[in-house]
């Protein structure tokens, strides 16, 4: 018989000390708006941020200085400190954003933090399209930190010790360590971000001064386009999304952007090191160009159909980048939400939601179920059907290349399917949730729960500002359960239990 | 467990406070004057294929160069593909001028035609809803300013032809003027400024001065 211990003193000691270090981390990145605001004459959003950001640093430091132990992390700290880090730090990145008064209430602010550190991308806030210019910068801010994993990247900077914070990559839905070293890892990171950011900021900004923007308009909107698009968040800084810059060259760079962004960084590394095959031989490379191909036929097939376009770029431009957009997991958008409803047809929506479900590659920015699970996945069926068709005698072996060669073993398997059946049920509650608030149908409410649940952030109109409470709070732990992955939220269920039902250690 | 909860319970409770106590302006006379109605309520939504009823009923109650709203192309995008419609609303963002004529995003959201943008004002009206409009050379040139945080911008009536997939902007739903009218100039708004904001602000800020300059004393000991 198990035993479950209650959790002592000195593990919620260590685990608000890390929680300490990630709101410190969340309010640095409270000031760089608090600049901008300062610099632009913003003086209300000003002040918003320098509440966002002292409240944070007054939290951090009180651990830094009542909390600190040198008590090394174990699994179980490490999952229940990055699933409250991503739930504590929504609540204090909403600090800013519901000051600014764009939001019905506080959980709608609350709603748009957990969006933007999740890189879902939906939005409820009003009137965007005169929001300040700092207060916009901070939603993008949100979206790079959330996409490139806040709680690694923050401890990576502000903690001693790889050894000790490697149980926190993992548990931040990072299964690939790409060097031995958790810094370096977190190093690596940046380092490909960084360049990312010059070369994209760069192309965007020559494509959009060319496009018609001015100089300065052209930075602001080619800075938050690469956050958004780079860490396939989907946060726009005009409520038209892609339709505002009606630009192939644009659309182009943002999908190249995006593409990087759904791309592990273990692919990111081997790209560096100059090996590109290893890109095109590792499984989720395959899973995604045989799933993304297939819906984009179907896709097509349906478009064409149904008569909704009729030339080659418009099924490029609005199909293709749609496709992208979704499988990327980022959520930008080409098309008005009512038109995959209205203008789609059933065929193309029905691909689009395929598409979200899967989502991008693990250990990249990109959400969803992961290629590599739906990979995984298929190798396990077609690993069975072959055990049921040969001999008893024979023996049954199954090889997948992610990083090198593996042999697909019994509890990877288990492992993949648990998590694509959790993601499956997820979308199915969201949908079946969203039934009982007014005159939604199924169709809407699908496609909705798959995009909130995969965070990919394409709306087809059911989140809104003025959408019911319950469904936002539904929709808010939706969010929260896809960018974690179940398993940091389970420990953490595990951990409240046992605090309540377990043993006191001896 | 219960010490953290009150404590953030509590600064959510003073953020929103702080929130509600924001000065506000009462919007009013901030509608904009000389929008001709529009020429049907039917705001129905049609599904492509399954509701051509529904497309051929609005399209038959429609008269070209009647005024539409964006939702209810939006709602209904092949009932008005390529008819003459008049469509009103605020420009926003960028003049984006291109070979022969420029984009301009125009909204006719309530922040456009109503009660203006949320600048200084809590009137909360959901999201900004709008149309592309291509305006060719020798009618951009007529827009003095678009609406951004500090103001609301020009506020046009366009007269063009509705594109519901215009294969000049790769696929898109536009509006290609012919002809446009200033309704409403642009106009500034002020934030008003949040006087206690800024003094809780200032006092936070402080505190985590103060906090770090002990975490730092806590960590030599």
């Amino acid at each position: 018989m198990s035993v479950l211990l209650r959790p002592g003193a000195q593990d919620l000691r260590l685990i608000g000390f890390y929680l300490g270090k990630v709101l410190l981390g969340l309010g640095l990145v409270m000031l760089v708006p608090a600049v901008v605001a300062v610099a632009m004459q913003e003086w209300n959003s000003a002040s918003a941020f320098v509440i966002g950001a002292s409240l944070c640093i007054i939290v951090a430091m009180f651990s830094d200085a009542r909390l600190a132990t040198r008590r090394p992390l174990t699994w179980a700290h490490g999952m229940v400190i990055v699933a409250l880090a991503w739930l504590i730090g929504a609540i204090f990145a909403a600090i800013p954003m519901y000051l600014g008064g764009r939001f019905s209430d506080f959980l709608g602010a609350l709603f748009e933090g957990m969006s933007g550190l999740t890189t879902t991308g939906m939005s409820v806030i009003h009137d965007l399209d005169h929001t300040p210019v700092s207060e916009d910068l901070y939603r993008h801010l949100l979206q790079i930190s959330g996409g490139l994993g806040i709680v690694i990247v923050v401890l990576s900077l502000f903690a001693a010790g790889g050894a000790r914070i490697a149980t926190l990559y993992a548990a931040e839905a990072r299964d690939e360590r790409i060097l031995p070293n958790v810094i370096r890892t977190a190093r690596f990171i940046f380092q490909v971000a960084g360049t990312f950011g010059v070369l994209g900021i760069g192309a965007l900004f020559i494509a959009l001064w060319n496009g018609g923007f001015t100089p300065g308009r052209a930075i602001y909107h080619a800075v938050n386009l690469f956050f958004a698009s780079f860490a396939t968040g989907g946060f726009s800084t005009m409520q038209a999304s892609m339709i505002y810059y009606h630009s192939a060259s644009v659309e182009l760079i943002v999908a190249l952007l995006m593409l990087a962004g759904t791309l592990s960084f273990g692919l990111h590394f081997a790209l560096w090191r100059g090996d590109p095959r290893e890109v095109f031989r590792h499984i989720e490379t395959r899973t995604l160009v045989v799933t993304t191909s297939a819906f984009f036929l179907i896709m097509c097939f349906g478009l064409l159909r149904g008569g909704t376009y009729d030339t080659t770029e418009s099924l490029l431009r609005k199909g293709l980048f749609t496709l992208i957009s979704a499988a990327s997991s980022t959520g930008h958008q080409v098309n008005v939400g009512d038109s995959y409803l209205t203008d789609w047809g059933v065929l193309a929506p029905a691909a689009l939601v395929g598409a979200m479900a899967i989502g991008g590659m693990a250990s990249s920015t990109a959400g969803g179920i992961k290629a590599i699970r739906i990979g995984l996945a298929w190798k396990t069926l077609v690993h069975d059907i072959r055990k049921i068709l040969l001999p008893e005698s024979a023996l049954v072996v199954t090889q997948y290349h992610a990083g090198k060669r593996h042999i697909l073993r019994a509890d990877t398997s288990r492992a993949a399917t648990t998590v694509l059946l959790l993601f499956t049920l997820t979308f199915m509650i969201g949908a079946v949730g969203a039934l009982v608030y007014g005159d939604l149908d199924i169709t809407q409410t699908l496609f909705e729960a798959v995009s909130i649940g995969s965070n990919i952030g394409i709306s087809i109109g059911v989140v809104a500002p003025e959408m019911p409470n319950g469904l936002m709070a539904v929709y808010i732990v939706m969010m929260w359960l896809g960018r974690l992955e179940y398993v940091a939220v389970f420990a953490l269920l595990g951990y409240l239990f046992s605090l309540s039902r377990g043993r006191a250690k001896t | 467990m219960v010490v953290p909860l009150t404590a953030l319970a509590i600064v959510v409770a003073g953020i929103v406070a702080l929130e509600a106590a924001a000065p506000t302006a009462e919007p009013t006379d901030r509608s904009v004057q000389g929008l001709p109605p529009l020429g049907i309520e039917d705001d129905r939504p049609c599904r492509r294929v399954v509701d051509d009823q529904t497309v051929m009923e609005i399209r038959e109650s429609f008269t070209q160069g009647e005024r539409v709203s964006s939702t209810q192309v939006f709602r209904c995008p092949a009932a008005f593909d390529e008819l003459m419609v008049t469509y009103a609303g605020e420009v926003v963002g960028d003049v984006l001028e291109r070979r022969g004529g420029a984009w301009v995003q125009v909204n006719d959201d309530a922040y456009a035609l109503e009660t203006g943008p949320l600048i200084d004002h809590r009137q909360r009206s959901g999201f900004n809803t709008g149309l592309s409009v291509w305006l060719p050379d020798g009618l951009h040139e007529r827009i003095e300013g678009v609406g951004n945080a500090e103001q609301r911008g020009d506020v046009i009536l366009v007269r063009g032809i509705l594109d519901r997939t215009d294969p000049n902007d790769g696929g898109g739903l536009t509006v290609r003027a012919e002809e446009i009218e200033i309704l409403a100039p642009v106009t500034e708004f002020e934030d008003p400024f949040h006087t206690l904001q800024a003094m809780v602000a200032g006092l936070l800020a402080m505190l985590a001065l103060v906090s770090v300059v002990w975490a730092r004393r806590v960590a030599r000991r």
